[in-house]
């Protein structure tokens, strides 16, 4: 287990050296440079030069990346050519809101998802499932963004239970500080991840229904409810288990949306300002954080299946 | 049990939701005699220095700096006219020597928030910075301020005089030169003899950005409102100045700028009544009734700016196609600019024909440039074209048969198909393009659409060599908030001369020259109104409808609000009814 450990470790950070070099060859690689962009239609051809000897881009593409690699060694991941801030601080500000945000919503999804997939699955072809698998055909193909809006619309303006923002403030406890003001942007970000895993989890548990050990089960007359909870549960849990590391990139794209519609100011939101005004820096944190988020997701993932699943074996283990 | 279990559940969901649900304030985030503000889209305060390095000078950082910092001369249009605003100015007016090389300011008795008089000291102060650092000051361009001063002489504590390098227009010198100086308390911010070294420790404050809230540099005041909270993450709260001693103190005790994530954000915390003082997006300008209905007002906000798009005269496959005037009259016969203001900018945009700004204080607006000599026309743009020599071939595209006629440098068969390099995200824009694609089209002109995002239009829409590979681009927008917005003089030294910073187009040509120079040297208000009328004719660049700087949305108990064209916001005279 250790040695399997330490090999995903290893890959893990080889992977993730190679997302900062496709990155940062692909980021530097565009045409015409960040300049005229963060210094403004004002800015004089000697300013532009001036910010571009600044910032190393005078240098060749290897010679930018290795200094980068240096800085990042000593844990200097740069400062935001356009928020005036270092990235490492905006990432420290802005990684907790965005993890509060994705975790409480995806753990909600998944409380949700996982009953109602079982019940879904033990109910099948019935009305129960077939109202619920409408409705989530219909929450599935709903955009994020239409989603939080007519939320917002709902909750905030007609009824306004909940504020149409997220609660502003620099720190995590200011945000936390009026948990109200989350229930819209965790509701819009929980409801695909809802929908989304019970659909794995019926399927799975719909699979594993008419596998030879449960018919086994029930011919030796083990109870309904046993068989369900006690041998098809795990079972079918493993596949989803496996899932939720690999969706951790997707859970990111998602929150973006909703971080922009509930003026949220997460990781999301940075990567996408930054994408528009061509803030390096900031670009290249945020995909080191959600490389090292991912690897490190799927590592776990796989940690869980081997626990949950006696099955699994470790990749070269003796048997 | 279930159905019990059931209720129970109901009723504690129900005690959560409403223990959750915090109080809603109604208009604004403050107390009663305070008004929060909106910031535009993504913008986040990051300079609180008077002095900004290039990348910081954004319109946003400057109006919380003016309502720290008295400006030496203050500019505002609100009143329909681009005058002086002399009760927000640091300095009486200025007096200009009759040979116009000098001139002597007095300032007003004021005092910093220390209780330190405000002196000529502190003017010096600020050329020493600048004259030690100009190349890392934002506003920094060669030739004029400080360059265009040649000497800074103290007479007293109150008054100076400065030494210009030659005559210069004084409506131009006060509103375009005068008006970068924001007197720095000396006093306070002199860290170091050498004014270099002050510089570059003042920069490095300025740069923690975390430490505004607590760093004594900048509790020394002399506007009519202190810094109370500046949050990294862009709200910014700004509270009265209690030791303000000049003539236009702040009525409101606070003002909150407020951060949004996108403009959707800011319009759903608008409509949830979380704003003072917002703006529309123009996409949900159907919803005015239901605004005015919550309470709010609803004025378009008119910048003090143009709007254009420039044609790369050295462009190696098209520059001598647009170097013909017939051409570009005949493109510009094509933009139906009031289609384009009235359907797609749902009335909020104004035509702009010329190099001055149109929609506001029409002093330097000349009759050439405010009638058009060249309305929509698609008629007189085909008959332009079929009279040089033109003509539709059978891809329906113009092309060159006669070269003789077709102007210098023009060869047979070449065809006006060109490439427009727009800014990508925006709904207006879209539309615009599409508009522009489609009249263009029915003269023969083939117009590809090339959306990016805008910084990747500003770093490859720029001055170039024709030889170089970055003169592929033909023609670029950047103008979905406005090109280009003006200090107070409209003047077009940065835009049009030959070589200016700004003439992305490279555009060339000798009378333009020489008006440009009239308008910054001499006192003849006639060389702007030639200047006006002379590009309105001669196109150098496709002139476009100017959009609004926003379109505001005022909470109707608010009074005092004047919508400065020149983006200036003048909080201490909001107030509350």
């Amino acid at each position: 287990m250790t040695r399997f450990l330490a090999r995903r470790l290893l890959l893990a950070l080889l992977v993730v050296f190679l997302v900062t070099v496709v990155t940062f060859v692909i980021l530097h690689l565009l045409p015409g440079g960040p300049a005229r962009g963060v210094l403004g239609v004002k800015a004089t051809a000697e300013q532009i030069d001036a910010f571009n000897k600044s910032q190393g881009f005078d240098q060749s593409i290897p010679v930018q990346y290795w200094d980068y690699l240096i800085r990042l060694l000593h844990g200097d991941l740069g400062a935001s050519y356009t928020l005036n801030t270092d990235v490492s601080t905006l990432l420290a500000e802005r990684l907790p809101k965005t993890l509060v945000l994705t975790a409480t919503s995806t753990i909600l999804g998944i409380i949700v998802a996982l009953p109602l997939g079982v019940w879904q699955a033990t109910r099948r072809g019935r009305a129960f499932d077939v109202v619920s698998t409408g409705l989530a055909f219909v929450l599935y193909a709903t955009p994020v963004f239409f989603l939080s809006l007519l939320l917002i619309i709902l909750f905030a303006q007609v009824w306004p239970i909940f504020p149409a923002q997220a609660a502003q403030g620099d720190t995590l406890a200011d945000l936390l500080s009026q948990p109200g003001s989350l229930v819209l942007p965790v509701i819009a970000g929980g409801a695909a991840t809802a929908v989304a895993y019970s659909r794995y989890m019926r399927s799975s548990t719909v699979d594993n229904l008419a596998e030879d050990y449960v018919r086994t089960a029930r011919a030796k007359g083990t109870p309904e409810r046993t068989i369900l909870w006690r041998h098809v549960w795990p079972n079918s849990l493993t596949s989803v288990v496996s899932l939720i590391g690999y969706s951790i990139p997707v859970v990111f794209g998602g929150s973006l949306v909703v971080e922009s519609m509930f003026n949220y100011p997460g990781v999301g939101l940075l990567f996408w300002t930054a994408a528009r005004n061509a803030d390096f820096p900031v670009l290249l944190g945020v995909v080191l954080v959600i490389a090292v988020t991912t690897v490190l997701g799927s590592l776990l993932a796989d940690v869980l299946q081997l626990l949950i699943d006696p099955r699994v074996r470790v990749p070269g283990a003796k048997s | 049990m279930r159905r019990r279990l059931g209720r129970v559940a109901a009723i504690i969901c129900c005690l959560v939701l409403t223990a959750c649900a915090g109080g809603q304030v109604r208009h604004g985030v403050g107390g009663p005699n305070s008004v929060s503000f909106a910031l535009p889209p993504s913008a986040t305060p990051n300079w609180i220095l008077p002095l900004a390095i290039p990348g910081y000078t954004a319109s946003y950082n400057g109006v919380i700096q003016s309502a720290l910092f008295l400006p030496l001369y203050a500019y505002d249009g609100s009143s329909g006219a681009v005058a002086r605003d002399d009760k927000a100015s640091a300095a009486e007016p200025p007096v200009y020597a009759p040979d116009g090389k000098s001139v002597t300011i007095t300032l007003k008795p004021l005092a910093w928030s220390d209780g330190t008089p405000l002196t000529s000291q502190d003017v010096q102060f600020w050329f020493d910075l600048v004259r030690a650092a100009k190349d890392d000051w934002g506003a920094y361009s060669k030739g004029l301020m400080p360059d265009d001063v040649t000497d800074f002489r103290v007479v007293d504590d109150h008054t100076f005089t400065l030494t210009l390098d030659k005559t210069y227009n004084p409506g131009w010198f006060t509103a375009n030169q005068l008006a970068l100086i924001t007197p720095l308390p000396r006093h306070a911010w002199a860290h170091d003899p050498d004014p270099r070294k002050t510089f570059d420790y003042l920069v490095a404050q300025a740069k923690n950005l975390g430490g505004y809230n607590s760093n004594p540099l900048w509790k020394v005041v002399d506007g009519p409102f202190a810094l109370e909270s500046f949050s990294p993450t862009g709200q910014v709260t700004l509270a009265r100045n209690p030791r303000y001693t000049g003539e236009d103190a702040a009525r409101l005790d606070k003002i909150t700028f407020l951060t949004f994530t996108s403009s959707a954000a800011e319009y759903n915390v608008l409509l949830a009544g979380g704003v003072d003082y917002g703006y529309v997006p123009t996409t949900n300008l159907g919803q005015k009734s239901k605004l005015e209905s919550l309470g709010y007002r609803i004025e378009p906000w008119n910048g003090w700016s143009i709007t254009y798009i420039p044609y790369n005269f050295n462009n190696p496959a098209l520059g001598a196609v647009f170097k013909q005037l017939y051409v570009r009259q005949a493109i510009q016969h094509a933009v139906d600019q009031k289609a384009i203001s009235q359907v797609i900018w749902r009335g909020t945009a104004t035509p702009g024909y010329g190099p001055v700004p149109q929609d506001n204080d029409p002093t330097f607006l000349s009759d050439t440039q405010k009638n058009t000599p060249y309305p929509f026309d698609l008629d007189a743009a085909r008959k332009l074209l079929a009279d040089h020599g033109w003509q539709i071939g059978a891809d329906g595209i113009q092309a060159c048969q006669e070269p003789e006629k077709c102007g210098q440098g023009v060869d047979k068969g070449a065809r006006l198909s060109m490439t427009l390099l727009t800014e990508s995200g925006s709904d207006e824009t879209d539309g615009t393009m599409q508009e522009l694609k489609s009249e263009l089209s029915r003269v023969g002109i083939e117009l590809r659409i090339n959306a990016q995002p805008l910084n990747t239009v500003l770093a490859n829409g720029t001055t170039c060599e024709p030889s170089s590979p970055a003169c592929s681009w033909q023609l670029s927008y950047f103008g979905t908030q406005g090109s280009w917005y003006f200090p107070a003089y409209p003047s077009g030294e940065q835009l049009f001369a030959t070589d200016a910073s700004v003439n992305f187009g490279n555009y060339r040509d000798k009378p333009t020259d020489d008006l440009i120079g009239a308008s910054t040297l001499s006192t003849s208000p006639q060389s702007m109104m030639d200047y006006s009328a002379r590009l309105a004719e001669q196109l150098p660049v496709i002139w476009m409808p100017n959009p609004p700087y926003q379109v505001s949305a005022i909470d109707t108990s608010i009074g005092g609000i004047t919508q400065d064209p020149l983006a200036g916001l003048q909080p201490q005279r909001w107030y509350r009814r």
